[in-house]
């Protein structure tokens, strides 16, 4: 067993930036595992991606063709397990996303591989692969390995690894399958609508509020505060679902990511997977938070612990 | 082993219970856990909407049993009480030395087997758990019993004896996905499907009352090496806490930390202008 | 000389032997109905919960004849009414004492033992005391009438807050009819009364043993004097009388037989009533027996017996209506519409022979006569509305218990579901590790003793909010410092404390109440100590009140009564008086609930404050808005909260410096109403125990008020 195979994911034609993340992380790797880094990807169009997934490092590209839209997780699992069966990587990386929670355990349970989840950090030393990844909300790293397992299939967290820069001139291969009979149709997206106009994925400054305000009638004084210091006003799932906030506002895996953003400001939210997912990547981020030992803290670069009122309140004042 | 009379239809709710970190916590002496004495515990969350989506089921009319799952020793029947107070009919507890050190998919295999014995038609698990966040249990539950899954449901239409169900997912970036599935099937049930209900006390303790039923391994047909590490896919080396990347902390008043923070934002919309 | 004899009244005199046996035909049909009536409220209460009362019935009775006799709550805030009510009582009391001599005489006495006493001086005693009487009553209603028509008080506005003008059932105009003629049936029997006295005398102005002595009945002379001057003949005098005899007699009669029907009633239902008071009522709330298969009221028939007849005794004065904190911000809440809701609910569906489905019997909802869950959650459970009743209904009891129905069925906010879980958690309503609370002793230079580990005089019960919030964390450490000064020997139940539990019970979270209170009373069992003291109210109230029905009973003090025997015994000595102008806001559960009003008071005496007060103090001092579970509670945007209100009316005291409250909860909620309504800089908002330690403290270790 040899090489790597990352699976790329893309959606409604595009592809999704967590695939050239993959690459990224496997790049490093290759002097260790051996073999070619081989990268797949499964659905109707998929040759359309060739091109973007031709980046530095890549030796292969297995398109899999697959009938119909969207290919659904009974197909991906499949798919997966030939691909494993027939390529036999060392290692196989996946997207910690929505789509792979829908296989990811699926095929690591019917392959008996070596599996984990939400990887941000992956070495390889006497004993084999060493996964990191969050424990008790992110609050601890833990190291996993895989003793035993010829293959391991890690499931990685968006944002941790970049994009490999540069192109390369990989081997194309369509590899056919026959798809199983979906038992879990995809039928169609739905676009949330917006609720009001603003786009957190192009705003750079943005000051985030989460559970931490604890009532609706707070909202005002830091929608305030944001118009204030020139932020865009974002926030958390939970104060998106209140409906205290639309959901276009909402940081994190379900809502936007903070992709263009360089600055960010988070008070009162206590860093949930699901929000850092959205936001962990940029560069200066300040957290207030009254929680000493909020997850956020572990993401943020310049921490507050205080009462959010009362520096929110001091903070207006310089502005 | 009983079942409530006249159900002819049963849906299976796994639930955890999860461990918060108190502060100051410390790592155990094996470097591989946290001390337990610094664990916080209840019932994972999205459990919590994925037992309330089995209840509803329940309320609605149909005739079905609603029967909670855990795999972990006695401090989960806590977890489960919560379940039973909250409207679940039967609890289960699997548990034996050998079960420990399980990772989720040992514990799905677990449950698969459970799910086999009772011969349930529906499986509902949390989209993840709070505490270590794999999400991947409950499609590896199906990927054991072979059933039709789909993952992060937010929506859920199914009535009983139908053939299939339709389901919304909720997938990154704002964007829902509707979906068929075909049943028998497992869904991980996303937070805001619902509204749980409040167990009072009074219901936990009346919870109490009732019995969970606690199995081994033998008892649903799997031996000690489907479980722990032999069973697992994945062991842990050694848990830390992450010397970087803990903030760089700013003290005093609020009105000093507000200052720093000002001058933060000032040397950023300064350099951006 | 007129025999004595004659001097009297003579009873049916010219009536045709027909007509004396239809009037009392009539009677008897009248008392019949009212009878009839009585039975029908009385099943109506035989069909509530059981209750058990204690204390000796003969010592309720008495205070019962007590209060009605000196009208001692009827006056209270309102002389004016208490005094109009006065008239119209013991005037309506006279009449029927008096009209009932004439029966004792004319059908018991006279027949059966052939004596008489109603002639001669008794009569005339009679006829001036009840003539007296009867002006009484007639000044009485008129004021009434006065009040009802003119002045137009606000509590007397029948409009509900808790409905939409929309509603069939928003301003309940039907009660303003029977209002009205209540009042008018009172003032025709009254005013035909003196005129049928005058037609009498008219009428036999030729007999001197009736004219000569028309004196003694001084408001029918003066009638008469009038008809007499109008030209009115003897025959047409008699002709008058005869009328208004039947008229008079008729609508009396009347009156009497729709007593149990009418609010008239409450001449019963209030008197018994007061008897049942149970002057606890709010402070201990009832336990759910174990054998109880739900907590809390669902249905009518799950209100017991006493509270049933508490429902009729409301007179729909308003007077809660008027101090209720809720109310006045503007919350769908009145108690005087939860108690009318249910009244009229019970009257709609016990009424009848058989009980209705248990359906019909369900008192949640928006239906009438229902009582909605947003009302029944804006309660503050700060007992104005129990405090102030004239008649004795027990409000807070009531709402507690339909709450207890709303948190088995989990409808609460959001908010307070997720209190109530972490509360259950951790203990403490802060979602903190138990291992924090005590935290806020670590920076003291001294160490408290742990009253698990060493007896200690005083054991300090410090509560929720002044052990993790950190303003109150702040007050903690000075009133520490203050008893380690004084000598006092204390110590703490440090991580073993629990949150008290008094607002989880009066949120209705039973079964949470119970962990918590028994936790607390199982830690301190492990503790020696010979006192408590606690810094929180709420937790005074619980401990003092509640906790022995779950077997903990203890000497506890609020700090107030400490530092005041400390500052009066020299252990604590102000080094310089403070001069501030001071007002004090009493907290709700160390003042209403326990009577505690004089300790504070005197304390700021002796620091040599300046204390004004506000016009809503003691007894009827305003809830700051966190009781009974609010303060874990969002209050809705844009309108004034409780505490908001409260600071305005202080901010009215010309030249007031420090606003003084005695209650972590008071400190939160003022100093956040102090800066949202503008008047931070005007004055401060500070915690007694502050002000102690800055009197004793060494001048230049003092905090200057204001700064």
């Amino acid at each position: 067993m040899s090489g790597i195979l990352v699976i790329a994911e893309h959606r409604s034609g595009e592809l999704r930036p967590v695939s050239l993340e993959l690459i990224g992380a496997a790049q490093p790797l290759k002097a260790v595992t051996g073999g070619p880094l081989a990268v797949a990807i499964v659905g109707s169009g998929s040759a359309n991606f060739v091109k973007s997934l031709a980046v530095a490092g890549v030796d292969e590209i297995l398109v899999v063709p697959t009938p119909g839209g969207e290919p659904d997780p009974d197909t991906m699992a499949v798919a997966i397990a030939m691909l494993i069966e027939s390529r036999a990587p060392g290692l196989v990386l996946l997207p910690h996303s929505v789509d792979s929670f829908g296989y990811a355990g699926a095929v690591a349970a019917a392959g008996g591989f070596g599996f984990a989840t939400d990887v941000f950090q992956i070495r390889f030393d006497e004993g084999g692969c060493v996964a990191t990844r969050g424990g008790y909300g992110q609050k601890v790293n833990i190291e996993v390995d895989f003793p035993g397992r010829s293959v391991a299939v890690l499931a990685v967290r968006s944002g941790a690894f970049k994009a490999p820069e540069g192109e390369s001139t990989p081997a194309v291969t369509v590899v056919q399958m026959a798809a199983p009979r979906a038992r879990a149709r995809p039928i169609e997206y739905i676009e949330v609508a917006a609720g009001d106009d603003v786009d957190m994925t192009t705003a750079e400054f943005i000051l985030s509020i989460g559970r931490g305000i604890g009532e609706e009638a707070k909202v005002a004084q830091f929608k305030d505060l944001a118009d204030a210091v020139g932020a865009t006003l974002g926030c958390s799932r939970p104060i998106a679902d209140s409906g205290w906030l639309p959901k276009s506002r909402q940081v994190g895996q379900s809502g936007k990511t903070a992709s263009a953003c360089k600055l960010y400001v988070a008070m009162g939210v206590s860093g949930a997977i699901q929000h850092l997912a959205g936001m962990k990547h940029v560069s200066t981020i300040v957290a207030v938070n009254s929680d000493s030992a909020a997850s956020i803290f572990n993401v943020a670069t310049y921490g507050i612990v205080g009462d959010i009122f009362a520096v929110a309140e001091e903070l207006r004042s310089h502005f | 082993m009983g079942s409530v009379k006249g159900c002819r239809w049963k849906i299976l709710v796994a639930v955890k219970q999860v461990s918060s970190l108190e502060e100051d916590f410390e790592i155990r002496a094996d470097g591989r856990d946290v001390e337990p004495d610094f664990l916080v515990r209840d019932l994972n969350e999205w459990d919590e909407y994925s037992l309330e989506e089995a209840v509803k089921i329940k309320e609605a009319g149909a005739e079905v049993e609603v029967v909670a799952v855990s795999v972990g020793p006695e401090v989960a029947d806590e977890a489960l009480r919560k379940c039973l107070a909250k409207g679940a009919d039967r609890a289960i507890r699997v548990w034996e030395d050998a079960v420990a050190g399980s990772d989720s998919i040992a514990v799905a295999r677990i449950v698969a087997a459970v799910a086999r014995r009772e011969k349930a038609d529906l499986v509902f698990a949390g989209v993840q758990s709070s505490d270590h966040s794999f999400a991947s249990t409950g499609t590896a539950i199906a990927g054991f019993l072979d059933w039709p899954h789909a993952a992060v449901v937010n929506q859920l239409a199914y009535v009983q004896g139908a053939t299939r169900a339709e389901v919304r997912r909720e997938l990154e970036g704002g964007v829902l996905q509707l979906m068929e599935v075909d049943c028998p099937a497992v869904f991980t049930i996303q937070l805001g499907i619902n509204a749980p209900r409040y167990a009072s006390l009074r219901s936990i303790k009346q919870a109490a009352a009732k019995p969970i039923e606690t199995l081994c391994l033998g008892d649903i047909g799997l031996s000690s090496a489907d479980a722990g590490e032999a069973g697992s896919l994945s062991r842990v080396r050694r848990m830390y806490v992450s010397a970087k990347g803990r903030a760089q902390m700013i003290d005093g008043t609020p009105a000093e930390q507000a200052a720093r923070l000002a001058a933060i934002i000032k040397k950023f919309t300064g350099a951006g202008a | 000389m007129i025999d004595s004899q004659s001097i009297t009244r003579t009873l049916f005199e010219d009536f045709r032997p027909l007509a004396v046996t239809l009037f009392y035909g009539a009677g008897i049909a009248a008392t019949g109905i009212f009878l009839w009536g009585i039975w029908i409220q009385v099943r109506k209460y035989r069909r509530g919960a059981r209750y058990v009362l204690d204390g000796s019935l003969a010592a309720r009775f008495g205070d019962m004849v007590g209060s009605v006799l000196s009208h001692r709550t009827v006056r209270r805030r309102d002389h004016a009414v208490g005094a109009a009510h006065g008239l119209v009582f013991f005037g309506f009391a006279l009449l029927f004492v008096g009209t009932s001599t004439i029966t004792l005489e004319f059908d018991v006495l006279k027949p059966l033992f052939g004596v008489r006493f109603w002639y001669g001086n008794f009569y005339l005693w009679f006829s001036l005391v009840l003539d007296v009487a009867g002006v009484m009553l007639t000044v009485g209603l008129l004021y009434m009438m006065y009040r009802r028509g003119w002045l137009k008080p606000p509590k007397l506005d029948y409009a509900r807050p808790d409905r939409s003008p929309t509603d069939p059932d928003f301003d309940r105009s039907a009660y303003r009819i029977e209002d009205w003629t209540f009042l008018w049936t009172l003032m025709v029997i009254g005013v035909t009364g003196f005129v049928l006295e005058a037609a009498r005398l008219v009428w036999l102005a030729a007999r001197p043993e009736v004219w000569n002595f028309r004196w003694w009945s001084p408001a029918g002379a003066v009638v008469a004097c009038g008809l007499r001057s109008l030209g009115v003949s003897a025959t047409a005098a008699g002709q008058l009388r005869t009328g208004l005899w039947w008229f008079h007699g008729v609508l009396a009669l009347a009156f009497i037989a729709l007593i149990p029907f009418t609010k008239v009633k409450h001449i019963f239902t209030a008197s018994a009533s007061l008897m049942l008071r149970d002057p606890l009522a709010s402070q201990r709330l009832p336990r759910v027996p174990d054998s109880q298969a739900a907590p809390g009221y669902q249905y009518i028939t799950d209100l017991n017996w006493k509270q049933l007849l508490n429902l009729d005794a409301c007179t729909k004065c308003g007077r809660c209506h008027d101090a209720c904190p809720a109310r006045a911000t503007g919350a769908p809440l009145s108690p005087r519409d939860v108690i009318l809701s249910l009244r009229e609910f019970a009257n709609k569906s016990l009424a009848s022979g058989t009980l209705p489905d248990k359906a019909e019997l369900d008192i949640h909802g928006k239906n009438a006569g229902q009582v909605a869950m947003e009302t029944l959650w804006s309660c503050r459970t700060c007992m104005a509305c129990v405090e102030i009743c004239p008649v004795a209904v027990e409000h807070v009891p009531i709402i507690v218990q339909m709450r207890r129905k709303l948190v088995e069925s989990g409808d609460m906010d959001p908010l307070l579901t997720k209190t109530l879980q972490t509360i259950h958690k951790t203990g403490n309503s802060f979602g903190e590790s138990r291992r924090k609370r005590p935290a806020w002793t670590k920076s003291l230079p001294f160490t408290i003793k742990d009253a698990r580990k060493e007896p200690v005089d005083v054991l300090w019960f410090v509560g929720d909010y002044a052990s993790f919030d950190p303003r109150n964390q702040k007050v903690s450490q000075t009133f520490a410092t203050l008893l380690r000064d004084a000598g006092v020997d204390f110590g703490l139940l440090y991580e073993a404390e629990s949150n008290a539990g008094n607002d989880v019970r009066r949120v209705g979270e039973e079964g949470l109440y119970e962990v918590l209170a028994d936790s607390n009373v199982k830690a301190m069992s492990e503790a020696t100590f010979k006192s408590v003291v606690t810094t929180d109210p709420h937790s005074y109230n619980t401990i003092r009140n509640e906790y022995p029905d779950f077997g903990g009973r203890y000497e506890i003090e609020h700090y107030t009564t400490l530092l005041r025997v400390l500052l009066a015994a020299g252990r604590l000595k102000p080094s310089r008086p403070l001069n501030y102008r001071v007002t004090f806001h009493d907290p709700c559960h160390l003042g209403r609930f326990n009577k505690g009003y004089e300790a504070p008071r005197e304390i700021l005496k002796l620091l040599g404050c300046e204390l004004i007060e506000m016009g809503r103090c003691r007894a009827n001092s305003f809830c700051c808005g966190a009781g009974g579970g609010r303060i874990w509670v969002a209050d809705p945007v844009g309108v004034e909260k409780p505490a908001q209100n409260r600071i305005r009316e202080a901010a009215a005291i010309e030249g007031l410096q420090v606003y003084v409250v005695s209650c972590p909860k008071d400190l939160t909620m003022f100093e956040d109403a102090l800066k949202t309504t503008g008047n931070e800089g005007r004055f401060v908002v500070r915690e007694l125990i502050e002000l102690v330690h800055e009197a004793v403290a060494v001048p230049a270790d003092a905090a200057v008020a204001g700064a």
